[in-house]
């Protein structure tokens, strides 16, 4: 089982069609050129990947003033499409006035696995009153939570919302509340080892690649900046491979993971084991 | 007389070499266009159009000297994030490979007929799927 833990759907032919609605995805992503995708393209490029399912992150920028970019519903809509490959998760902006009921319903009723926050878009810090709300939500249902984290490329972020650092009181208050450190938190990286190494809850992907190609980031990260032997030994049980497709490259990143030198068992948890933990089952 | 034409397909690997001389004798018939010379062409670039035999042991033998003449494992100056797209760049590979292909092949018509020897066929390259990619179709004649 191999499970990419950080796609956007964004650009699935589904969910498009409307041309001005593509547009404003373009722009609220920044990410240009790469076209409407079929499912039977989604489902050639996981092949090539090697990958089973794909968990899918949509995003609720209504208090920037863009709107909801991928509805919770578009998620449902895709994973009704094919439950077999796709894992759905829910996204709410915190400022929304009807956030609670939002995320009640993506959890209750359209029985989506988790929640995608995005700080450094949103300008709030992980400890903004606004959020514990919603992080008792995800507590009563069980259901983990996926913050953007690090650098973020898309237009108005400030990484100051999301350096690492910012997630230990989180962690600290919220033992039973599994979260993820989307991109490992890049450049931060030694805070994310230094927050995974502290608290269970914390998990990290795999979602970098701001330089080089795949397998040189990867090995400049996962090998040099951290040492082999920190994920291998230490912090297995909290990495998941998470591509942050489209902006980076599935195959090749799928591909690169696996020529670290971990041992086999870890790569069997980077793969899947530890997401299947962080969702809770599958 | 000129006629325009595309067709769309999905590849479905990161190298393959797909045979497209079906789709290309069929924009002729209906182009209804009985002299003249066909241009068929891909849109796309990390892609090629080739013409050459079609045999599964030269597919295999392309493919190979083109993987041992353009590497994977190479400090490429393409790998790197690219502003216009928001994404980065790994496909250095695929945009040499389409360098040394070509994106194009010419035939002649004759008498509504693609005029090509017996062995030749011609080939879509994609060096950088899968992906889903449009080709091109310009006959001229009469």
């Amino acid at each position: 089982m191999f499970i990419d833990m950080h796609v956007h759907p964004t650009f699935f032919e589904p969910i498009n069609g409307d041309e001005t609605k593509e547009q404003l995805r373009h722009n609220a992503l920044d990410i240009h050129l790469n076209g409407i995708a079929p499912l039977e393209h989604i489902f050639n490029q996981m092949h090539c990947a090697k990958l089973d399912k794909l968990c899918l992150l949509p995003h609720d920028y209504t208090s920037t003033g863009e709107g909801v970019i991928v509805s919770n519903d578009e998620i449902k809509t895709l994973v009704d499409m094919a439950p077999d490959r796709f894992i759905g998760f829910a996204a709410v902006d915190p400022f929304r006035k009807d956030a609670t009921n939002e995320l009640e319903r993506a959890f209750g009723d359209l029985k989506l696995k988790g929640l995608k926050l995005h700080p450094s878009r949103q300008h709030f810090y992980p400890t903004d009153e606004h959020l514990e709300p919603l992080y008792e939500i995800c507590e009563k249902y069980d259901r983990p939570v996926i913050f953007h984290s690090g650098l973020s490329w898309e237009p108005h972020t400030l990484s100051k919302y999301a350096r690492p650092l910012e997630f230990e009181e989180l962690a600290e208050k919220h033992p039973k509340l599994r979260i993820c450190l989307a991109h490992f938190g890049w450049p931060w990286v030694q805070e994310t080892s230094m927050l995974m190494v502290k608290y269970p809850n914390v998990y990290a992907d795999t979602g970098l690649l701001y330089f080089d190609n795949a397998k040189e980031f990867f090995t400049r990260i996962f090998t040099q900046e951290i040492p082999r032997s920190w994920i291998d030994r230490s912090l297995r049980h909290q990495v998941m491979f998470g591509s942050n497709n489209p902006r980076f490259e599935q195959i090749r990143m799928a591909q690169a993971i696996e020529e670290l030198g971990f041992r086999e068992s870890t790569l069997e948890l980077i793969r899947s084991g530890n997401a299947i933990e962080f969702l809770g089952g599958l | 007389m000129v006629n325009y034409s595309e067709f769309t397909m999905l590849t479905t690997k990161y190298n393959q070499l797909l045979l497209i001389s079906d789709q290309i004798k069929k924009a002729v018939e209906e182009s209804g266009i009985k002299n003249g010379v066909i241009t068929v062409i891909s849109k796309h670039t990390t892609t090629g159009i080739t013409v050459n035999e079609s045999l599964e042991c030269l597919e295999s033998d392309i493919e190979s000297f083109l993987s041992r003449l353009i590497q994977e494992d190479y400090p490429y100056s393409h790998a790197r994030m690219l502003k216009n797209y928001g994404s980065t760049a790994g496909n250095a590979t695929g945009h040499i490979k389409a360098h040394i292909t070509g994106n194009h092949c010419h035939f002649s018509i004759l008498n509504g007929l693609i005029i090509k020897g017996d062995a030749q066929d011609v080939y879509f390259c994609e060096f950088d799927g899968p992906a889903k990619r449009t080709i091109s179709i310009s006959i001229v004649g009469e």
